[in-house]
């Protein structure tokens, strides 16, 4: 096939030269992000508690980065390539991260960023507003209107 | 090409000049290799400058659902699985075809890089036809960012009065206050009182799949002049680069969905 062209010339002559997976294998990989995708879906209807996002971010981590290096080509691309694109994660983790430490303080600094939503005509906690625990939850599905009696609990921090 | 700049420069290389130039390329390289390189190393810092700009709005989901899990929890079943799912493969596919025709670019075939690049556009556009699906049923609920949550005049729902489908607001022709509640139907068919802070998932949600909707449509731009360009014969495998530069991007669109999708659609507790 003439995907062998590129490589029978010499690699100093200045030309491009790049590797060409074969169209079956580019088919294959599409087919594991399509079991990957299913996989997603299927775990996301067990409840694991908070594993269900670890595990739903380790499934689009793994899609992810079958994309990138095989559709991407970083694969056989120039390393520096990668250490661009790697850059990108690593300074949103930092930017994440430092934006979460920060939040932690702020919730024993800043109070009143807790403060809970109390329904302006009965003066009752509006719902949502507290940790809906399931059995609260169904009164209010079959009541509709919110009756939640509980007292506003204000800050949860400490 | 005789460069004007170039003669009156007594110190530039000899044989540059007289060397035979591909049409390719540019004249500030001096192979077509080098100026594939610095092209594709452009592209990736530009990627890498895109997931940051993404970056900001998921540390937004971060934080609010660090705050909030539980409205996180009862807003995220009123997005339907199904079809994010099928979204999602919609796009897988259509990297497939990007890659293809990136690699059928290599090859020199291009009239099958032509049809790979047609149904890649094709899938871009089936992708933002389940999105309007999806937005409309959500304006229909009044399922909206900021104060339009919950606004009798924007959700169709709630003016037809129903008993689900419908709000709790101090006063409908004032300036636009947050209603106290919405009550809807979620995807799995609960009746579901809504905290009007819920309004936070929802703008998330809009922002977040609203902006990689926009890089969906910048995308179908760039890979319809890739096809014209292809139509037009200027690739060759000497010289492919926008074609795959085009995927590249195309392929970024593709990861920043792979990760919008588990984020906005999945995570919370199943019903």
């Amino acid at each position: 096939m003439s995907a062998e062209a590129p490589h029978v010339t010499d690699h100093d002559d200045g030309a491009v030269h790049v590797h060409i997976a074969s169209t079956r294998f580019y088919i294959g990989i599409f087919a594991a992000l399509v079991c990957l995708t299913i996989a997603t879906v299927k775990v996301s209807y067990y409840d694991f508690g908070s594993a269900n996002i670890i595990i739903a971010l380790a499934i689009a981590a793994t899609k992810g980065a079958l994309v990138a290096t095989f559709f991407m080509h970083l694969r056989h691309d120039k390393l520096f390539n990668t250490l661009a694109f790697l850059a990108g994660f690593v300074f949103l983790a930092i930017f994440i991260l430092l934006t979460y430490d920060d939040l932690g303080v702020r919730a024993k600094q800043m109070p009143w960023s807790y403060v809970q939503h109390i329904s302006a005509e009965t003066g009752e906690l509006a719902p949502g507003g507290e940790p809906a625990t399931s059995a609260t939850q169904d009164d209010v599905n079959e009541e509709g209107p919110p009756k939640a009696g509980e007292p506003a609990k204000g800050e949860k921090k400490e | 090409m005789a460069n004007v700049s170039e003669t009156a420069a007594g110190a530039v290389e000899a044989g540059h000049d007289d060397h035979e130039h591909p049409g390719f390329l540019k004249h500030h390289f001096d192979t077509p290799a080098q100026q594939y390189n610095a092209s594709k190393l452009g592209m990736w810092v530009f990627i890498a400058t895109e997931i940051l700009m993404f970056g900001g709005l998921f540390c937004a989901y971060a934080i609010w659902r660090g705050l909030q899990p539980e409205i996180f929890d009862q807003a995220h079943h009123f997005l339907n699985k199904i079809m994010g799912a099928s979204n999602t493969v919609v796009l897988l596919f259509s990297s497939l075809t990007a890659a293809l025709a990136v690699r059928s670019a290599q090859t020199g075939k291009r009239n099958l890089t032509s049809f790979y690049l047609i149904v890649t556009i094709v899938c871009a556009a089936a992708f933002l036809v389940i999105k309007y699906f999806e937005y409309s049923h959500k304006f229909h609920l009044g399922l909206l960012p900021g104060h339009c949550f919950g606004h009798p005049k924007l959700s169709a729902a709630i003016q037809n009065g129903q008993e689900v489908g419908t709000c709790l607001r101090v006063d409908v022709n004032a300036a636009p206050v947050m209603p106290e509640w919405v009550k809807a139907i979620d995807e799995e068919g609960h009746v579901t009182v809504l905290s009007p802070r819920a309004n936070m998932f929802f703008a998330l949600y809009f922002v977040m799949t609203g902006l990689h909707g926009i890089h969906v449509i910048v995308g179908m731009s760039v890979l319809a002049w890739v096809l014209y360009k292809n139509i037009r014969g200027t690739f060759s495998p000497a010289y492919f680069t926008p074609v795959d530069l085009g995927a590249l991007y195309w392929h970024l669109v593709d990861i920043v969905w792979i990760f919008l999708f588990p984020l906005l659609y999945l995570v919370g507790k199943p019903e």
